[in-house]
């Protein structure tokens, strides 16, 4: 099927099998390869991108679903220069491998945008990926730390 | 096969595929390498021809850009940062300016070995290994230094003075007249230079950066925006996409599949098989590790796009034979087997330290331990692609080791090794997985029946699971007789476990004790092994360490005094700091709860005795804080980490590995464990094969005062494993009375009253 999608503020249109997941469309069919493949089934989170503003896992969200929704992915969550979670990311030298690093940043936002204080709990809560590196301390930590700052 | 492995344990246990890094301190500069633009993918590895090479290690172009190239992978360890910190230690460049890369093992063998020579008097004579390891290290300085020495003669040149009076700093030239000239002004003209002789390295008291400074991994910015390239962020021109399915119990065949029930799905679907049956020829180029994988039985869809792929194959019907590997029908079955041979009193004694009967002379006290088969499960499934024509073969993975990977691709292509050309990928994980060579294999074995087209090879999460080089099972029993003072005169280890598995690394096997026996013998299942991090270590330690934990309560003595003294004879003294360390930081006996209760451990990775001077490696301890309620709920509160590897290049660095080192130790300890089910395993996502997330996991404190100052930079990715999950289960022992002899722990009933 031929989709019109609005993906990091851009219409693009995707013709692509109708159940094929957002993941795919996007890796696969639009070339924006930030967002990445871990499961399968919505366990660790490495897919993570926001619709119309949710963190959502998107390796089993069909294309067919995706109607008059907004994306953002990984590539779009700086709008100009980097996002401050992602500064302070890059400060805290958060990652190792890097790999399931996208999809925590992408549900750390979401969950800063609606919650700018979050407690211990409801960071882990929402911001529940997979690192099989173990950069859980410093995630947390730097997320605490942005929302910190923002409230300034 | 694997037990005609070449590799010798003690090789394997020195390859690491890990960094150490930096003792002190002073401030991060995490701008560092603010110039680097990693590869794009497709681009052929650069070098040879560029004017500005200075050597194989590095080239400066006009704009003071600073190409570093590595020979290692990156795994998340910080390997990029170490060589371009290495190499500006000597060249005095501004660090920002610093852009590292991959080089490959084309390169080296066209430069005549420049990058293997520098570490060929080690175990790390590969395209692998450590980043700090000291005759890379070396290399790495000099080049560096010979640079620099270079772009002062240039200038001295351009202006007419003795080279003596150049000097550099921070990609800048001066004379004491006033007179600068940046690196990237006579990068070209120095480059042409050649030294009389080269240059003597300044001592290391004299490193501003190395061990001085602590900058975060130089791709960090590219990494949060989603910008390295990983394998599986591969797409070439033309490029189809191959979805690879394997038989579920390995080394079983394929009897028969049905392509004409996909022909009409979408994406253009067509069947290709991976017969291990066709003639191949032999390798052209020696594997770095010696013959580890061979093609497998494997049916593949290739299709426009991935999802077309992947729904083909699983609409595909495909009919298996699973061979001899289904015997092994159950767990038990496994175990029965494993025990009743070290009960068999066959196993052959490969360690024999002293008396030999003085196992038998007195009291025996005895526990028998088993650790199960684990997948490395690193969160980018595996997945590969390759490009073969008529003349050549490249393949862009997301390799721990080139070197065995360019055997493996040439062989399989049936190219010569300098039309073998491989890319090295970003890694999204490995912990060992990606250095058998066996996805080059397949990814190839598929590719070359699609002559001319790139083909992007991906095993889903489940074929990944379904498709690993475990972590082997092993099955041991330990036996020791105490003296009057409650301390061993004689230990015994027998050992049931696969190939990288079963042997002891640890100081009451290795002279410790005065006497002392130990055994091995292969499993022999049909399960294909391979490293996990720590290969061997990660099991060996969970068993002597709680061993040592039941002849400590035996004795009657604290568990942690009883180490002090134990260790009080040991040729490293780092050991005793470290112990002492941990006791001091974890606050060792402090005061607590019914059902809480503190356990330690220690152990070593890498140490090599033999070596002249004899090389300690890493020394790590563990305390454990935990709580076991009655009904048997376990929750680990905090683990104290003390570590010695001599000295440190970049402290923060090794804080991330330890931190990382210490979460994968304490999963695989509680949460990891592989089912078997006639020959395939039960595990095979996510969602049945656990991994901590955020809220699962303890506080962790790592404790940099254990350094000894050694003069030694040892590496620190495997050894954060060893300690934790005997740390805890001595600690349960101490809360609940019970030992728990086997992982995951989270099998295991706690309950007590």
């Amino acid at each position: 099927m031929s989709i019109t999608i609005k993906i990091n503020g851009e219409q693009r249109t995707v013709d692509a099998d109708p159940d094929t997941p957002l993941l795919w469309v996007v890796r696969d069919y639009l070339g924006m390869t930030g967002t990445k493949f871990g499961c399968g089934i919505m366990q660790c989170g490495a897919c993570t991108m926001h619709i119309d503003g949710v963190a959502t896992r998107t390796c089993m969200f069909p294309l067919s679903s995706l109607e008059d929704k907004e994306v953002t992915t990984i590539e779009g969550l700086g709008k100009d220069g980097l996002h401050p979670l992602q500064e302070a990311w890059v400060k805290n030298n958060v990652p190792q491998c890097g790999y399931c690093q996208s999809g925590m940043l992408m549900a750390a936002s979401a969950l800063l945008a609606t919650n700018p204080d979050p407690s211990d709990e409801e960071i882990e809560q929402a911001v529940s990926n997979l690192c099989r590196c173990g950069t859980y301390h410093r995630v947390k930590a730097t997320i605490k730390e942005v929302a910190a700052a923002q409230k300034g | 096969m694997l037990t005609e492995q070449k590799l010798t344990r003690r090789n394997l246990l020195l390859s690491s595929f890990a960094i150490a890094g930096g003792f002190a301190l002073s401030v991060k500069v995490p701008a560092i390498g603010a110039a680097a633009k990693f590869p794009t993918v497709g681009t052929p590895f650069p070098g040879l021809t560029l004017p500005e090479d200075f050597s194989a290690w590095l080239a400066i172009l006009e704009d003071d850009t600073v190409v570093v190239r590595s020979p290692m992978p990156e795994i998340g360890n910080g390997v990029l940062t170490q060589v371009g910190m290495t190499i500006a230690e000597e060249l005095r460049c501004d660090i920002t300016k610093l852009a590292p890369e991959f080089t490959s093992p084309e390169r080296d063998a066209m430069d005549n070995g420049v990058f293997t020579n520098a570490v060929t008097s080690s175990s790390l004579a590969f395209f692998c290994g450590r980043s700090t390891d000291a005759l890379r290290t070396k290399a790495m300085l000099q080049a560096g230094a010979s640079a620099r020495e270079r772009l002062k003669a240039a200038a001295a040149d351009e202006w007419g003075v003795p080279v003596a009076e150049v000097t550099a700093e921070n990609s800048v030239l001066s004379h004491k007249s006033g007179k600068k000239l940046r690196f990237g002004e006579v990068a070209a003209a120095a480059a042409k230079i050649e030294l009389d002789a080269e240059p003597e390295l300044k001592p290391e008291s004299e490193w501003t950066i190395l061990g001085k400074t602590e900058p975060g991994k130089i791709q960090n910015e590219q990494i949060v925006q989603g910008q390295i390239v990983y394998g599986i962020d591969v797409i070439l021109p033309g490029m189809k996409y191959a979805a690879l399915m394997q038989c579920p119990v390995q080394g079983g065949k394929l009897v028969s599949y049905d392509e004409s029930a996909i022909k009409d799905m979408p994406g253009n679907p067509k069947v290709i098989v991976v017969d291990p049956t066709e003639k191949r020829i032999d390798p052209l180029i020696p594997p770095a590790y010696g013959p580890m994988a061979w093609p497998m039985w494997g049916v593949a869809v290739v299709a426009d796009h991935y999802w077309q792929a992947r729904k083909a194959l699983e609409a595909l019907p495909i009919e298996w034979d699973p061979g001899d590997g289904a015997k092994w029908t159950d767990d038990a079955t496994l175990k029965e087997y494993a025990f009743s041979r070290i009960e068999s009193g066959e196993i052959e004694p490969t360690v024999t330290i002293g008396d030999q009967t003085a196992i038998d002379s007195g009291e025996v006290i005895s526990a028998e331990y088993f650790t199960p088969y684990c997948d490395n499960a690193m969160l980018e499934p595996l997945n590969g692609t390759a490009l073969v024509t008529d003349d050549s073969v490249d393949f862009w993975f997301s390799m721990q080791n080139q070197g065995q990977y360019w055997s493996v691709v040439s062989q399989e292509a049936e190219m010569a090794p300098e039309n073998t050309r491989l890319h090295q990928t970003f890694v999204g994980g490995a912990f060992g997985r990606h250095n058998w060579g066996d996805e080059g294999y397949m990814i190839t074995a598929v590719a070359k029946k699609m002559k001319g087209t790139p083909v992007h090879v991906i095993w889903s999460r489940e074929e990944t699971f379904a498709q690993g080089r475990y972590r082997d099972a092993m099955a041991s029993k330990l036996s020791a007789v105490l003296g009057k003072d409650g301390y061993p005169v004689a230990i015994k280890a027998e050992s049931v476990a696969g190939p990288l598995a079963g042997y002891y690394q640890h100081p009451m096997l290795m002279g410790l004790i005065p006497n002392a026996t130990a055994g091995w013998e292969n499993i022999n299942t049909h399960i294909l092994t391979g490293p996990y991090r720590g290969p061997g270590y990660n099991s060996a330690s969970f068993m002597i360490e709680s061993f040592t934990d039941e002849l400590a309560a035996a004795a009657g003595i604290d568990p942690l005094e009883y180490r002090l003294k134990l260790y009080s004879k040991w040729v490293d003294p780092g050991w005793v700091k470290v112990l002492e360390t941990v006791k001091e930081k974890a606050e060792w006996g402090k005061k607590l709860p019914e059902g809480q209760a503190q356990g330690v451990a220690i152990c070593n990775w890498a140490a090599d005795l033999q070596a002249e001077p004899p090389f300690f490696g890493s020394t790590i301890a563990c305390v454990a804080h935990v709580e076991v309620t009655k009904d048997g709920k376990l929750t680990v509160h905090s683990l104290d980490v003390a570590f010695d590897l001599g000295k440190v290049m970049n402290k923060d660095a090794v804080l991330a590995q330890l931190q990382g080192g210490t979460l994968f130790g304490y999963n695989m300890s509680m949460n990891e464990g592989l089912t078997l089910n006639n020959g395939a395993f039960v595990e095979t996502n996510f969602d049945k094969y656990p991994v901590f997330r955020m809220g699962d996991v303890p506080e962790v404190n790592i404790h940099f005062e254990g350094l000894s100052g050694d003069d030694r930079f040892s590496e620190t990715g495997e050894v954060g494993v060893g300690p934790v999950g005997p740390a805890i289960a001595n600690a349960i022992f101490a809360a609940t009375g019970k030992r728990v002899r086997e992982t995951p722990f989270r099998n295991a009933d706690l309950s007590w009253s």
